[in-house]
């Protein structure tokens, strides 16, 4: 049992350094929180000018109507004309809303009035969404008003939302927040772990042991793989006590896909770790992975956003795969049959990174 | 018995890009004797002995150890040897009695023995400083818990990488008197040092520059050969030679 020995070094040696338990422990309560709350998708308090040059009452009803609406911050309302390009230039508000009079053929103005919305490109995603929230807006009245009227529509779509029913984005970003908490902690610790043998030189002594050069991957890679799954019971536990993100899948197949995925980032951490010469270059190195695994893991923008020629590197790329698994699990409480090819592919991630990485380790052992 | 090679080194080489860290050098070690490897920093001892215990790959010539080869036979090597690196290797956030366990375990010694071992230290070094961490202990402690380490799997042949470098010379001494005690016990061990002072206290002496031997013998016999005074004067006059040759 000599990789006990290891194991339990390991383990001392991580509780010893008192900043390093504020990291893995509390750093990720606090972590899971703001970016619950600061990763958001949901786009609310839209800073709004309206202007109505209609003397329609519909075109009041409707300024009446955004006003009420909690997704725009109405700055202004007014019935004179202005310089609106100076005002989105100004960044007064993103949107600005013009309300006009529509006439027939006879010059007699028409019961619904003429809607123009101005918006800030810059931000392309919220102005997307808030053009869309002023369509609903107004698409909404005219049909209340038609019914009142005595008028029903020929054809009438009814949108059912399942799984995330009011559309949160926490909901979606909550689950994937734990996938990255697990990817943060894991690499970096591990990534420096064998220079730090290295450098203090204690790399010599445990290569001439009678450790094997498995035994000591192993025991450097399960102390980590421990703590990162604890830190993941954190997070989890974080996203539904503070967040109420119902967990409607099992608990045992959350674990089993996020055991698989942290041999992957362990292991590949274990890679830069041989590789690198000094805590510094691994933490360098961990950094700009992170980021890249990051961004290409559809934890912000859908993976199918990505351009093609690029979309190798995000189906080699193991946290696209737990994200999917984890929001599968958490919010459609899907079992294994559906993402079992998922599971798949993250088996082959892991073992090909596994061996490259072990036998690059075995390679540094006999240099 | 006494002149028996323990160990062979023949015609060894380490090359790393173009350069030769260390140059087709070949020596024996005599079963139960003091080698002492000398020179300044950066001359090849180093290499040299992570070589001869397997953890540099050799690019040419053979080292022989006990008979094994240490390119094929490496994991039966081990059984029977021990190192001790520079800086001692210890493991600063642990204690000493946590280190010996450690190092005692990954050994493969059984935990009885370990227990026997940490009460051992006991007699040498006092409690209340073998249950602080490594970091914050002296450094004449810290080659003394090093060494301990280094000799709990009762090795045969010992190798000791630079073990007085940063150590006062009241430790130093106490240090060489251990030495002598594991030479009595009937162990072989070779030094590297660049203390050139050190010399005297080793049966036989390897000094070695730019990766390459230039001179081998008793300590006694080489001053009195080239009629010198200080092993520091007969260093001087090799490396001159060497470097006009």
């Amino acid at each position: 049992m000599r990789i006990f020995y290891l194991l339990k070094k390991e383990l001392i040696e991580i509780f010893r350094q008192k900043e390093m338990l504020v990291i893995m422990f509390i750093a990720p309560i606090l972590q899971t929180i703001i970016l619950g709350y600061v990763v958001t998708t949901d786009v609310n308090n839209i800073p709004v000018e309206v202007i109505n040059l209609s003397k329609n009452k519909a075109a009041y009803r409707i300024a009446n109507r955004i006003n009420r609406s909690d997704l725009f911050d109405v700055k202004k309302i007014t019935n004179q004309p202005g310089d609106h390009l100076k005002t989105l230039k100004q960044g007064k508000a993103k949107s600005i809303i013009i309300l006009r009079d529509r006439y027939d053929k006879k010059r007699k103005p028409l019961a619904y009035p003429e809607i123009q919305i101005l918006m800030d490109g810059i931000d392309s995603n919220t102005s997307v969404i808030a053009a869309g929230y002023f369509n609903g807006i107004a698409r909404q009245f005219i049909l209340e008003d038609m019914r009142k009227k005595g008028f029903e529509l020929p054809v009438e779509s009814q949108t059912l939302i399942r799984f995330n029913p009011n559309l949160k984005s926490i909901n979606y970003m909550g689950p994937g927040i734990v996938a990255l908490l697990l990817t943060i902690i894991s690499m970096f610790l591990t990534s420096i772990t064998l220079v730090r043998e290295k450098e203090q030189q204690t790399m010599d002594t445990l290569l001439i042991s009678r450790l094997t050069p498995v035994e000591i991957y192993l025991g450097k890679s399960l102390p980590m793989a421990l703590l990162g799954l604890i830190e993941m019971g954190i997070g989890i536990l974080v996203v539904i006590l503070v967040f109420g993100i119902p967990l409607r899948g099992s608990l045992l197949y959350l674990f089993l896909a996020s055991v698989i995925f942290l041999f992957a980032i362990l292991s590949y951490a274990l890679l830069i770790s041989t590789l690198c010469s000094s805590q510094q270059q691994a933490l360098f190195f961990s950094w700009f992975s992170m980021v890249t695994f990051l961004l290409l893991a559809g934890l912000f923008t859908p993976v199918e956003n990505i351009p093609k020629g690029l979309h190798w590197i995000a189906d080699i790329n193991p946290l696209q795969y737990l994200i999917k698994i984890i929001r599968e699990i958490f919010l459609k409480g899907n079992g294994i049959e559906y993402f079992y090819k998922d599971l798949l592919i993250l088996g082959a991630i892991t073992v090909t990174v596994l061996t490259l990485s072990l036998l690059n380790f075995k390679r540094l052992v006999s240099k | 018995m006494q002149f028996e090679d323990i160990i062979r080194v023949n015609e060894l080489t380490k090359k790393f890009g173009a350069f030769y860290a260390v140059n087709r050098i070949s020596f024996n070690i005599r079963r139960g004797e003091i080698l002492g490897f000398l020179g300044p920093n950066g001359a090849g001892k180093t290499t040299t002995i992570k070589m001869i215990t397997g953890l540099l790959r050799i690019t040419s010539g053979n080292v022989f150890v006990k008979g094994l080869n240490v390119k094929k036979q490496i994991k039966q090597i081990k059984a029977f040897t021990g190192y001790m690196s520079q800086k001692f290797s210890l493991y600063p956030l642990l204690t000493s009695l946590e280190n010996i366990e450690f190092f005692g375990g990954i050994s493969g010694l059984p935990r009885k023995e370990i227990k026997k071992f940490q009460q051992q230290i006991t007699d040498m070094i006092p409690v209340k400083i073998l249950k602080q961490k490594i970091m914050d202990i002296p450094p004449g402690i810290k080659q003394q818990v090093a060494l301990f380490t280094c000799l709990m799997p009762d090795p045969d042949i010992i190798f000791l990488d630079e073990p007085t470098s940063g150590v006062d010379p009241k430790n130093r001494r106490d240090f060489w008197m251990q030495i002598y005690k594991l030479k009595k016990a009937g162990k072989t061990i070779l030094v590297t040092t660049h203390n050139l002072d050190e010399a005297e206290y080793a049966d036989r002496i390897i000094i070695i520059h730019n990766g390459k031997i230039i001179r081998q013998g008793e300590p006694s016999t080489l001053l009195k050969n080239e009629n010198m005074d200080s092993m520091e004067d007969l260093f001087k006059k090799a490396v001159t030679d060497h470097e006009t040759n």
